[in-house]
């Protein structure tokens, strides 16, 4: 019946080394980057273990490098590259209907720049680490000993070059190699905000190599960029990396939300609520996130009244956000929502957890709040929970969803539902009591602090050990299952997004013919097609 | 709740207004906090699969409904930028003749220039009932200067002079409280704290005059 082509077995690196397939290379990245997810974590129970004193149990020049390394490792090699490099990577090409990315090399190239940025922050662990925050303000990063800084810096322009390439690639990817019949209509949410984030990637990146090429430029070839002696400025640094890390906020949160969009309505079995809403505010969301950089720096030496204009756009972008949250609500409104993991993850551990990140975003935002809430813990409670209970909890949603779409395996799932309640319970007990001691005024990056916050600090620790704990058990479900797990069909979901139209694990070019689209992948269910489609599942 | 999770204690007319700003903004936040999560939980709940072949109802959005729920977080956060607005400038304009107490950031301490020339490590006294305004910059480093009970700080930089004002309740005449540096500054940052001493204004003059003579004593 079909024609059996026999391809001999090719050795691993021409199967993984050399390969510009989307598909491997998304695997690639997402691999990688849980690997570095372990790494972060690592330091992150480091730091949560030296507060369980408030003498503080490492010394602090060995915490400051754990902060840096923990925050560096999270933001530049965990959350962009597993959104942007593994999920928008195996997913664009798929659901849009073509055979790969535009430039597939190019593709390859962008992982292995990204892999080579690791491995430079990976050394540093040896070389001697960074120790001045992910944000290295001058002068501090300037007089910081050691070659950890430079590796910082060359580190962060590898992984952005790598960024940059990740966004043409899926910019001329959506705008040119879309199926027939995919019109802007009925191209999947996913995919609205990747393009959004890719093209907030693209303008955003090169101010931060603007920031930490001056930065080595007046570490090493004496310049005065940031010498207020010489008439420099450390102020100019916040502001371009602001510029860029502000919008990175957004770089790691919009794929995010595309998964939510994914995920709520095959589990609700309803058309998504709102799709234009849902993503004409992702454009929104791009659009605004390029004028909020300064609300980081209301305290840092800018006129008070200046930042007005920042706190005023920093609400407004919250409102695109609550569209999407009350379009999510409105699409499990009178749906059957099935509890499966990614379900959990995206309902109770995404939506149940971030808005608290989005609210407490709202009071930083105002500007007399800032003015005591800036460099608390508030801070780190706010930040956490948008990457924690909203990036972290769409990725662990994501990875569960395309599971068995990657392996053509299901995951176990008491060891997925055990997993979530791990990391839902563990976010909200590590992170709560930080917006606590944060509200009375507890700084931010202290290795050792004043005695009466240390019970909500054991408290947040305890926590901590908690996610630790989760995660073991989801990477241990994910290894066994992608080796011994139950067999599913190319569909197990009903899923309508393209992917989940050919078999599982997709075949090396996709489609072998090229799909013509005829409708939205939110159409509603007909419980005739379930029974129909069963056998195929 | 105990001291170590809650707002600390209001040392100026000022920290009282940012207080209330903060509940008004946290009633209002409470409030769609308890909406969403109730809503999430009763669908989960109330809509959920009970039928193999169950499915969900045909509805694909509905414009009133995203008009309301775009219209309405709009006007409530911009009345929260506008309501904000206010408090910028009154803490911004610092009022007419205020005590100037230099501050200086250093690794890793405060230093603190009275007017008479008395100059101190980490121990700050300010009268109670006087306008005192801060001139703050930094010897090295960005330091952050911050009084938690005045709900305000300022970063110290190198080359650049930033302030602030507070005007203390006589009713903390004699209280002590702990000035913090909150922006990362290196190894030392933990231990970089200041003391801040509340003061009657004539105890504060006749410290400020004998600590001077006990200063050039020594030199």
């Amino acid at each position: 019946m079909e024609a059996v082509l026999q391809v001999p077995r090719r050795s691993f690196v021409r199967e993984w080394v050399l390969t510009v397939d989307h598909k491997k290379i998304g695997i690639m990245y997402g691999v990688t980057a849980l690997f570095f997810f372990l790494i972060g974590g690592l330091f992150a129970l480091l730091v949560r273990t030296d507060l369980l004193s408030y003498k503080g149990v490492f010394d602090a020049q060995s915490y400051n490098e754990f902060f840096t390394m923990h925050a560096t490792v999270m933001v530049f090699l965990v959350i962009i590259p597993m959104l942007m490099g593994a999920f928008a990577n195996y997913l664009v090409p798929l659901q849009v209907g073509a055979r790969d990315m535009a430039f597939p090399r190019m593709n390859a190239l962008s992982y292995w720049l990204y892999f080579v940025g690791g491995i430079t922050i990976l050394l540093s662990m040896v070389y001697g680490m960074p120790d001045s925050g992910w944000t290295a303000y001058p002068p501090y990063s300037l007089t910081s000993q050691g070659p950890g800084m430079d590796f910082f810096v060359m580190a962060i322009h590898i992984v952005g070059l790598s960024s940059i390439l990740g966004a043409i690639n899926i910019i001329v990817t959506v705008h040119r190699m879309r199926a027939p019949g995919m019109t802007w209509n009925r191209l999947p949410l996913f995919v609205w905000s990747t393009l959004v984030t890719a093209y907030m990637q693209l303008f955003a990146t090169p101010a931060l190599a603007g920031a930490v090429t001056t930065l080595l430029l007046d570490r090493h070839f004496g310049t005065v960029f940031y010498d207020s002696s010489a008439g420099g400025d450390p102020m100019m640094y916040q502001h371009l990396f602001w510029f860029y890390s502000h919008p990175a906020v957004y770089i790691m949160i919009l794929p995010a939300f595309g998964i939510i969009s994914e995920v709520i309505p095959v589990f609700a079995r309803k058309p998504i609520f709102g799709y234009h809403a849902i993503a004409y505010s992702s454009v929104a969301i791009g659009f605004l996130g390029f004028f909020v950089w300064a609300h980081h720096m209301f305290v840092a030496g800018m006129q008070m009244s200046a930042g007005i204009p920042f706190m005023i756009s920093s609400l407004v972008i919250a409102v695109p956000t609550s569209v999407k949250i009350f379009n999510w609500l409105a699409t499990m409104w009178r749906g059957a929502v099935e509890y499966t993991v990614p379900m959990m993850y995206a309902s109770l551990g995404f939506i149940g957890s971030f808005i608290i990140g989005g609210f407490s975003g709202t009071i930083v935002a105002a500007v007399p709040l800032d003015m005591h809430l800036h460099d608390t813990y508030f801070v780190v409670a706010h930040i956490h929970y948008v990457l924690f209970g909203g990036a972290v909890m769409c990725i662990m949603a994501g990875i569960h969803f395309w599971f068995p779409k990657l392996t053509g395996r299901m995951y176990n799932e008491k060891l997925g539902y055990l997993g979530f309640w791990l990391y839902f319970i563990g976010t909200q007990v590590t992170f709560f009591p930080m917006h606590l001691v944060g509200l009375a005024g507890m700084p931010r990056r202290i290795a050792s602090y004043a005695p009466i916050f240390q019970t909500w600090n054991q408290v947040a620790t305890i926590g901590s050990y908690i996610l630790g704990l989760g995660t073991i058990i989801i990477l241990y479900n994910l290894m066994i299952s992608a080796k011994y797990g139950r067999k599913v069909g190319h569909n197990p979901w009903h899923a309508r997004t393209l992917e989940w139209t050919v078999s599982s694990p997709p075949p090396e070019h996709n489609f072998d013919e090229i799909p013509v689209v005829t409708d939205s992948p939110y159409r509603p269910y007909k419980p005739e097609e379930l029974t129909a489609s069963k056998e195929s599942a | 709740m105990s001291s170590s999770s809650w707002l600390p204690v209001q040392l100026t007319s000022m920290a009282h207004n940012v207080d209330l700003l903060f509940y008004i903004m946290l009633g209002i936040i409470t409030f769609f906090f308890v909406l969403v999560e109730v809503l999430l939980i009763t669908f989960l709940i109330r809509y959920r699969r009970s039928a193999k072949n169950q499915v969900g109802v045909n509805v694909h959005g509905n414009n009133v409904l995203e008009t309301v729920w775009t219209l309405i977080p709009a006007l409530i956060l911009v009345f929260m930028g506008a309501y904000s607005v206010r408090y910028v400038y009154e803490a911004q304009n610092p009022p007419a003749k205020p005590l100037v107490i230099e501050v200086i950031g250093h690794e890793w301490f405060w230093e603190f220039k009275y007017p008479n020339g008395l100059d101190t490590h980490n121990d700050l006294r300010i009268p109670a009932g006087q306008n005192v305004l801060f001139d703050i910059h930094s010897a090295d480093v960005i330091h952050g200067f911050y009084i938690p009970e005045a709900r305000i700080q300022q970063d110290a930089l190198p080359g650049r002079i930033t302030q602030f004002w507070v005007n203390v309740d006589a009713k903390d005449v004699g209280k002590q409280f702990q000035v913090p540096c909150d922006q990362f500054c290196g190894a030392g940052h933990p231990i970089m704290v200041g003391q801040m001493t509340v003061m009657s204004p004539d105890d504060f003059n006749t410290w400020m005059q004998t600590e001077l003579q006990k200063q050039q004593a020594k030199s």
